[in-house]
This record gives structure tokens, sequence and C-alpha cells, in this order.
């Protein structure tokens, strides 16, 4: 089963949401800060990666998406966001945002588990 | 005479019969008359009151009558002076004349000669009075123009707010210092195209007028970053210029610094986004984790739920402090606190304070020492206020304490005040983070602060609690050592005198 690994400074979410993928098969590989995750993903080579948008900055999420991004890793990206989608995003006209999902807290699990099998099918493994 | 005024002549003569009869001619019809029976005497009478008019007669025994004539046109250069004389000659008028003389008389003369002379005499002399009197005036008027523009000048150079006009062709006409330095110009050309050389949007508000060419009575105004980053902001207004016939004249941009009010809306709006997600995230946590409960896909050890539902309830518990600590800021905001002043025991509430902390406490394993001196005055004030006071103060001593460390809670007085104090071997604090620390959203944030938690507010409360009793607060620190809040809070006389005084 694919490999998801989930970046959140927020202890209780991360556990949640672990339980939920596990309970679904996926395998989980958890990071609580933007350094931690940036090894995880590398260490890991994940399927998918599920960021929180805001760690101990705002935008932390945004930022380690765009590196991940440049890094050439091409694995799809969920970001958590607590405020509007918009907010917060400083992006220039040309670059491309480097997130594919939004999911919005409170998360609704049955819209993650949704979510992430979308984007694991799109990208064509399993 | 005809205007009510009555000319004051002077008569300088030697022959005596002459200088009565003329006088007692001229008082009758009106005049006031003085006279001199010599040159000398009538020097002096004609240098020290101004006359109208005089009539001197030339050939005097003791002085020249030219001569009394030039001494008295000396001080009072617009009397009219008419030269008598029995010996009637050309070169004689002439000399009289080229001398300042208004005209000359031939004695003998008849009375309408004399009354002749003296209405021409009369008729200069108002003429030259009065032309005194319109120049004097347009001086005064020419001076008070200039004082005005000048005063108008300085007030326009004086005021901070950048001011620009121009005319209805986009030149410049008026500007002051501070449209130099808003606009960073060195300099600004009157009567020099301007338009192009502004920024885009105040060129926009300006040629809202100047496109149109229309006067109506509107303004428009645009927030403008002059520089980027927000680091200058102004608000500009233009608004028309009008002529007397309502034509447009030109326009007026006035540039307000609101750099300020913007750093402050910036803030605020930070705030909201960090109050936004700080309040999600425990609704968040508890949310995620009903919804493993619901979820008959997933199956929970007893001990996971247990876990879960505790952690679900410390977030909340996290959730009504943060709420609370907002309205504790929204409340002191609006003034509306009321306080419930009353005899208040420190030892208790602060107990119950350390109770609530229990479980933080014994995580870190810190001791708490509280020390208080002997002899304490009582103190009165709001029991809630000082509960958060300390909460605050201790809650920080906790969360920046070292795992083992200490926190000293010590009462003790001095003079009027009573001195609360809050100390802890902590993380401490850099200068810099010293000086922003009771700033509302404020939170330290270094290496050491990474993995605590709180919404920056717990101190500005402490700061408007102390400020509201008068208060003062002092704060020491040294990082990687520890720091002590010190809170000064001073005594209410007469009761707290009377207690002391039950006490012993």
């Amino acid at each position: 089963m694919a490999k998801i690994a989930i970046i959140d400074d927020d202890p209780d979410i991360l556990d949640a949401s672990s339980l939920v993928l596990t309970s679904k098969g996926y395998e989980v590989v958890t990071a609580t800060n933007p350094d931690d995750g940036y090894k995880i993903v590398k260490e890991n080579s994940p399927d998918l990666i599920i960021l929180d948008v805001m760690m101990n900055e705002p935008d932390d999420g945004f930022f380690l998406a765009q590196k991940f991004r440049k890094e050439k890793i091409s694995s799809p990206i969920i970001m958590y966001t607590s405020v509007s989608k918009s907010l917060g995003m400083d992006f220039g006209v040309n670059e491309l945002v480097p997130v594919d999902e939004f999911v919005e807290k409170p998360i609704s699990p049955e819209q993650l588990i949704e979510k992430v099998e979308k984007l694991l099918h799109a990208k064509g493994g399993v | 005479m005809e205007n009510g005024h009555c000319p004051k002549i002077l008569i300088v003569d030697d022959e005596k019969g002459l200088r009565i009869g003329t006088k007692r001619l001229l008082e009758g019809e009106g005049y006031s008359v003085e006279t001199a029976e010599n040159g000398y005497d009538g020097i002096k009478l004609g240098t020290t009151t101004e006359f109208d008019l005089a009539i001197i007669d030339l050939k005097m025994p003791d002085i020249d009558g030219i001569q009394v004539m030039k001494e008295i046109l000396k001080v009072y250069p617009d009397s009219v002076c008419l030269i008598a004389t029995g010996y009637a000659s050309y070169e004689t008028a002439i000399e009289a004349i080229k001398f300042g003389a208004f005209s000359y008389i031939p004695k003998p003369f008849t009375p309408e000669e004399l009354f002749q002379k003296l209405s021409q005499g009369y008729s200069r002399r108002e003429l030259i009075l009065e032309k005194k009197k319109w120049k004097q005036e347009r001086e005064e008027r020419l001076l008070e123009v200039a004082f005005e523009k000048s005063r108008l000048n300085t007030i326009i150079n004086s005021i901070t707010d950048g001011l620009l006009v121009v005319n209805k062709n986009g030149e410049a006409v008026l500007y002051n210092p501070s449209a130099l330095k808003y606009l960073s110009f060195d300099q600004i050309k009157i009567e020099e195209y301007i338009i192009d050389k502004l920024h885009p949007q105040i060129a926009e508000l300006i040629n809202k007028f100047l496109s149109s060419q229309k006067c109506e009575q509107k303004s428009f105004s645009s927030e403008v970053e002059l520089k980027p980053n927000r680091e200058f902001y102004v608000e500009a207004t233009s608004s028309p210029v009008a002529n007397p016939d309502g034509t447009l004249a030109g326009v007026v941009v006035v540039m307000k610094d609101i750099t300020e009010l913007k750093k402050i809306e910036f803030l605020k709006s930070q705030f909201v986004s960090m109050v936004s997600h700080e309040l999600k995230a425990p609704i968040a946590a508890v949310y995620g984790y009903l919804k493993l409960f619901s979820d008959t896909s997933i199956h929970l050890s007893e001990e996971q739920k247990l876990n879960y539902l505790n952690r679900s309830q410390i977030r909340l518990d996290g959730l009504l402090k943060m709420v609370n600590d907002l309205l504790d800021i929204s409340r002191m905001e609006l003034k509306t606190v009321n306080k419930e002043i009353k005899e208040i025991d420190l030892h208790v509430i602060i107990k119950a304070i350390i109770e609530l902390f229990q479980i933080e406490i014994k995580k870190k394993n810190i001791s708490v020492n509280v020390k208080s001196s002997e002899m304490l005055p009582c103190l009165h004030a709001d029991q809630d206020e000082i509960s958060r006071l300390f909460t605050n103060l201790i809650s920080n001593a906790i969360k920046y304490n070292k795992t083992n460390g200490s926190i000293d809670i010590i009462i003790s007085s001095s003079g009027n005040y009573i001195i609360l104090e809050v100390k802890d071997t902590g993380i401490g604090l850099k200068p810099a983070e010293k000086t922003k620390l009771f700033q509302e959203f404020f939170r330290a944030k270094n290496e050491k602060t990474k993995d605590i938690s709180g919404t920056g507010l717990g101190l500005s409360i402490v700061k408007r609690i102390v400020d509201s009793y008068s208060g003062k607060l002092a704060v020491e620190s040294e990082f990687n050592i520890g720091t002590s809040f010190k809170i000064f809070l001073p005594l209410r006389n007469g009761i707290n005198n009377k207690e002391q005084k039950a006490g012993n």
C-alpha cells in the first residue's frame, strides 16, 4: 500500500490523521516541524505528502511545499489549512502553486480519504 | 470753515498793528491764530506746534523771514507758508518759493487778498495731508498683506501633512517641505509640469479633475504605498480649487502619513489570522478524535479511547483559556471593567493557582516556593484581576522554565506599595525581547521557545491590570538564567492603616 507522510505541529491532529489512514491500510510516517518533515520525506520518498499550512510561522507549509517542488519531489501534496486558502499566499503570478489539494480543518476523515485516493489514483500508483 | 476743522495760523511780523489787526480779522472768520513779534519767537512757535498755515514777514530786524520759514519747514515740512513783505520784487518772490514758500503775499494786503491766499494755501494743505494719509494706509495695508502672506507660508510650511497644489495644466504652483519629503523629490520647480513625475496613484487623483476640467465640490482619496513593504504609507486626498467664476483653477493634494495606522491594521489582521488558527486548532483536534470514535471501521483499544478523551479535554481547556484571554482584552479595551474592590488574601489566590497548574508543574518537576513578609498590609483590589494577574505570570513561569527548575513567589511591601514578585529559572529574555514584552501578541521566538504555545496576550493583560491600579511593572531577566517580574501596587491609605492597627 502507498506510503504517506504527515507533517503537522499539532500532535493530536497527527495522531488522529495517522489512525484514519493506517486503518485504511496506508503506511504513515510523521513529523512535527518543517525540518523533520523535510528529513522524513527525503528518507522515505512517500507517495503522498500531507502538510499543515502553519507550524512555527505562518506559511511554513507553503515554503516547505515549494522546497519539495524545487527539489523535483513530485509526490502529490495535500495541505491542511485552518484559515481560508487564499490568506497568506504570497506567490508571484507566474509561480505555480506547489500544493495539489486543500483540506480545511477540522478535517473530515471521509474527505481526507477521498482526496488521498483521488491524488494517488491520478499519480498512477497504489 | 467748511469741514469743521479750525485751521491754525501763525503770523510772524514785527509790525504790531498788522499782527493784531490780521489776528482779529482771521479769528473773526473762524481761524485759530497765534502771533510772534520777531523771527526767533516765530521759529520757536512754528517748530513746537504744527500750524496749517504761516504768514511770515520777510524783513524782520532779528532774522530773515525766509530763514524763519526754513526752520519751521525743517520740523513741519507740511506747513503751508506764505511770505509777506512790503518790498515787493520779482526776485524776492522767486527766492521765497524756491525755499519752500507756497506763495508770496505783498503788503499791504486787503482782507480779500489775504483770504484768497489763505484759502488756496489751505486747500494745498488739505491735499498734502490727504496724500500723507493715503500713503500711510497703503503702507500699512502692504505690511498687513506681507505679514499675512508670510504667516500663511509659515503655517503651510509647518504642517506635517504634505501639500501640493497644481494649476489646471498640471504645473506645480505651491508645495511645502513635507510634500518634498513624502514624494522623495530634491526639488519641485514651480510652473513645471509635474504630473508625470508623481506616483501613478497620486497622478490619477489629480487627473480626475484635470481631465474633466470641472470644479465639482468633491474629493478623492487613496491609500498610497510610497515606499515598498509598508515602510511609508500616505492617505492622499485631492480636491478641486475654484476660480471666483466657478471654473477649475487647479487641484490641491494633501498627503497624510498613515504608516503607523497601516502597521496597526496589519498587526490586527495578523492577530485575527493567528487567533482564528489558534481557536480552530483545538476544535479540529477534538473533532478529529470524536470522528475516530464514531468511525465503525476503526477499532480503538480502551487505552486509546481513554487517551483520546483525555487529550480532547486538555485541548478544550486550552481553548477556553484562549477565549477568556480574548474576552479579558476586549473588556479592558472597552473600559467596561467594573472592579469589585475588597480585601483579598493573596495566599489563598496563589495557592489555588498553583493547584490548577499541578500537572504542568509535576511534568517539569518544578519546585514552587511562596514567601511573604510578616507584617503585610492588606491589599484591596478586584479578586478576579489579581487572580488573573498571578495566573498569567505563574503560567509563563512554568511554561518557560527549565526541567527541575524553580519558581519563587515573593510578597513584600515597601512604603506605600505592596510588591508582588514572580521569579523563575527559565530560559530568560534577550534584551530586544524585553522591550517588546508587554506588547499585544508579542511572543519571544528563539531557539528555546519552539515548543511553547500561547497567544502572546498574557503579559499585555498583566500590564493592563497593573496600569488600572496605577501600579508599576518591572522586569529583570538574563537569557538562559531566569526572569523576575515585580509588580508594585499602591496601597489605599486610610483603610489599610486602620486594618494594620486592628491587626496589632
